[in-house]
């Protein structure tokens, strides 16, 4: 909010040197952008890896990193922003990388460019420039640029452009230490006062400097802006930039008139739409300038590297194959390797849980530290690795190059469901987990995508529901039970991709988001360029689940487990409804659950719970489901009274299943009901807690959880009534 | 858009087949992003490829491949190339 005037009153070279030595906690602040696979994350890691570090941690927003080093006698602070195309705001990364570089004011801004590339590449910094911020260009993967005979003299088209540029080799960390010089030297060089921008045409000229002209009439407004670079946008009828005048400026409908007539004169003189007028300028601009700078020594055999891999994995027939195989690959990989640590991550907490005893007396403090809190936390620890690992596979094939081509291979399915084709990656990690599989649908670019996948993502058989079904499964079906669970899964799918359908149809209907995308050249990704991608993403998944699982899981024990039975001396109960209790009840476990607040619930809610041939057992346990999907089984296994405790986890696992085989109260059709409800229904905290971080909305969370019980309830209803008519 | 000597539109251009760019129809942000990506006239382009149901679609333009849906196709008005 507070960007008013800063723009203008710009400190000078040697202020700023003062300013530093005075103040080394004023940092001097370096950008750095680029469009997507410019290499700019690798910049990123190697410069703030190599100096003198003083932390990383996450900006404001997740979408942009921050990184802190001293370099001679400056403090850094060096902004990754997210990779994009250009200064529009269709896409939540735009939005990110422009309200920042219009807010935060940068002192330089460091443009990434691919230099095999960089007609295109070009094109964005064009945009940067007009912004009016200092500006360095990076030739980046100049090595490529060599072995593909593209020479480019970057001094010629330093003059040109009057923007000063470094050769880099990003991966190897060649010319990062003078490209961070001459970012440096940049940054405190005395500003010029009027943002440069090149020559459009006489006709767009003319209706630039008219346009200032009027924006100019309302004082306040122009120095909170760019003024030059916010009527360039207004000619190519930026929303975003109409919208700060709308609501901005002193005289909104003057300014709009005036803008209406000039851009309908220019585009009648030119017979084309004013955007591409101004493109067109922009990209002949920059074909001149690259005519002049930059040679091709000789023409490579177009069947490079990256035709010859996509002539098999995009192969028209094989493609698909290829994707599923690729797909099943991560998959095996996250799981054969998670599952041990997950195992072993499970056994540490059991160890801790039993070392509590030894240390504290038996009571409420015993109790809360080895039920509620280790058992909470180990909960959600057991799931780091796979989390981890996860995140490892995808960050290595979005450094690769595979996702887009994945999302071209598998988009003509999910969009006959209204969803993008890089819906599936969400969907995908959300059969390992949801909470991950939520965060990685910033993949999307369009925001309806993106919430409609939230909303839907979490129907998804993740790693805490499958054991619960497997559980049920193998109670009730154990001749079927792979067929079971296959059909199982399937339904999850289809529920997930009916529901975004629906939602598509109805609550998100409109303009279709665009797919057009770049399928970039395949590289190999280097480790620490995956290791931060997928180490930022586990970490957070640490914090924020870790945090709020706590809590669930230390409110989710307090329902299990209060108010006690009092016995008194004579061992006589203290409250006459527990009487009719403990004579229904085969251990004190059991009778101690059934008294708590979750099991009083669980029999209020019996009778609706009925409808669906659900009894008050496992009322109590779908709600304790909520914390974590896997707590079903254990509340169940109380309920059962069968304390996990003394028993090998395989038995204790057995005798649930007999149990629930033997309770009169439950038939095949019961457990399918159960099945059904248990995929559909309300996601777990730590799901719900990503969702609202990622959302940023409470509404969402509560629309979620909401319309997933009421279908949860619904499907499960329906399923048991007619199931009863036909088979009971 | 059958008639003999106008212009074709890119998701008619036949797999394998060159076009030269002769106007972007498409507004909004599928307009915007042909933009990004340099489709701008008189550039020389080649479908390489579809999906399995024919539809995406990915071209080549300049050095960069790009890959859209039909429907956006349609909106890209192209001579073809022999």
């Amino acid at each position: 909010m507070n960007f008013t005037g800063r723009h203008r009153q710009r400190r000078h070279g040697r202020e700023s040197t003062a300013a530093s030595l005075f103040h080394p906690q004023r940092p001097l602040r370096i950008a750095l952008a680029g469009n997507p696979n410019s290499g700019k994350t690798c910049l990123f890691n190697f410069l703030s890896g190599q100096y003198q570090h003083i932390g990383n941690y996450p900006g404001v927003t997740v979408e942009k990193k921050t990184g802190r080093f001293s370099y001679g006698e400056h403090l850094i602070e060096l902004i990754d922003l997210p990779g994009i195309y250009s200064l529009t705001a269709y896409s939540l990364d735009e939005v990110v990388a422009r309200d920042f570089l219009i807010k935060e004011q940068p002192d330089v801004i460091i443009d990434v460019l691919d230099s095999t590339n960089l007609e295109r590449h070009l094109y964005l910094l064009m945009q940067f420039q007009e912004m009016g911020v200092p500006l360095v260009g990076a030739l980046n993967m100049s090595d490529e640029a060599e072995s593909k005979g593209i020479e480019i003299d970057a001094n010629q088209l330093a003059r040109i452009l009057d923007i000063p540029f470094v050769k880099t080799i990003g991966n190897k960390g060649i010319g990062l230490e003078q490209l961070l010089a001459v970012a440096v030297q940049t940054a405190m060089a005395p500003r010029m006062n009027h943002q440069r921008h090149l020559n459009y045409g006489d006709l767009v000229e003319t209706a630039h400097i008219e346009l200032i002209a009027e924006l100019t009439r309302d004082e306040t407004f122009v120095t909170k802006y760019p003024v030059h670079w916010l009527v360039i946008k207004l000619l190519e009828k930026d929303q975003d930039a109409m919208a700060r005048v709308r609501l901005e400026h002193q005289y909104t409908d003057q300014v709009f008139n005036r803008m209406h007539q000039i851009i309908t004169t220019l585009e009648k003189a030119y017979g084309d739409d004013s955007r591409t007028i101004i493109s067109e300028q922009r990209y002949a601009y920059i074909h001149g300038a690259l005519r002049e700078t930059v040679r091709i020594k000789h023409r490579t055999p177009r069947s490079d590297l990256t035709e010859r891999v996509d002539n098999l994995l995009l192969h028209r027939f094989f493609g698909m194959p290829f994707f599923l195989l690729i797909m099943f690959l991560v998959y095996q990989l996250t799981f054969r390797l998670g599952n041990p640590l997950a195992q072993l991550i499970a056994s540490g907490f059991h160890a801790l849980a039993t070392l509590v005893p030894r240390v504290l007396p038996e009571g409420f403090m015993q109790e809360l530290l080895t039920e509620g809190i280790i058992d909470g936390v180990g909960g959600v620890l057991t799931f780091w690795p796979l989390v981890t690992l996860l995140m490892i596979g995808l960050a290595v094939l979005e450094d690769t190059g595979y996702m887009a081509r994945a999302a071209f291979v598998t988009d003509k399915f999910f969009h006959i469901f209204g969803l993008h084709g890089r819906s599936f990656i969400p969907f995908m990690v959300s059969t390992g987990c949801a909470v991950p599989g939520i965060m990685s649908a910033r993949l999307l670019p369009n925001p309806k995508d993106r919430i409609v996948t939230i909303l839907v993502a979490p129907f998804m058989l993740c790693g805490a529901k499958a054991p619960v079904a497997a559980m049920i499964i193998a109670a009730f079906f154990p001749h079927r039970q792979a067929l079971v669970f296959w059909l199982l899964w399937l339904f999850s799918w289809f529920a997930a991709l009916t529901i975004a359908l629906i939602f598509k149809k109805t609550l998100f209907r409109g303009e279709q988001p665009a797919f057009v995308m770049e399928l970039p050249p395949y590289r190999l990704p280097t480790l620490p360029g995956i290791l931060m991608h997928a180490g930022q993403r586990s970490w957070h998944y640490l914090k924020k689940a870790g945090t709020v699982i706590l809590a669930a899981s230390i409110i989710v024990w307090f329902a299990l487990s209060f108010p006690k039975i009092r016995t008194d001396s004579s061992g006589q109960t203290s409250s006459e409804s527990s009487v009719q209790l403990v004579q229904d009840a085969q251990t004190p476990a059991r009778s101690a659950l059934a008294y708590s607040y979750a099991g009083r619930f669980g029999r209020m809610i019996e009778p609706v719970l009925k409808l669906a041939g659900f009894d008050w057992k496992i009322g109590v346990s779908l709600v304790a489901g909520v914390a974590a999907k896997e707590v079903i089984v254990s509340t169940m296994g109380i309920l059962y009274g069968i304390e996990a405790s003394g028993h090998p986890s395989e038995t204790t696992d057995v005798l649930l299943r007999t149990s629930l085989r033997n309770d009169p109260h439950y038939s095949a059709l019961t457990a399918v009901a159960l099945l059904i409800f248990v995929v559909l229904y309300t996601p777990c905290l730590a799901t719900l807690i990503m969702v609202k971080k990622e959302l940023r909305q409470l509404k969402w969370v509560l629309f979620q959880v909401g319309y997933t019980l009421l279908l949860a309830y619904g499907s499960a209803v329906l399923f048991f009534q007619v199931g009863e008519i036909l088979f009971g | 858009m059958t008639k003999t000597i106008s212009p074709i539109l890119l998701s008619q251009v036949p797999t394998g087949n060159c076009f030269t760019i002769r106007r972007v129809l498409a507004r909004g942000e599928v307009g915007q992003r042909l933009i990004d990506f340099g489709f701008i006239k008189k550039r020389t382009g080649r479908v390489i490829r579809e999906a399995l149901l024919k539809d995406p679609i990915e071209i080549e333009l300049g050095s960069t491949l790009i890959s859209l849906r039909r429907s956006e196709a349609a909106l890209v008005e192209v001579e073809p190339v022999e």
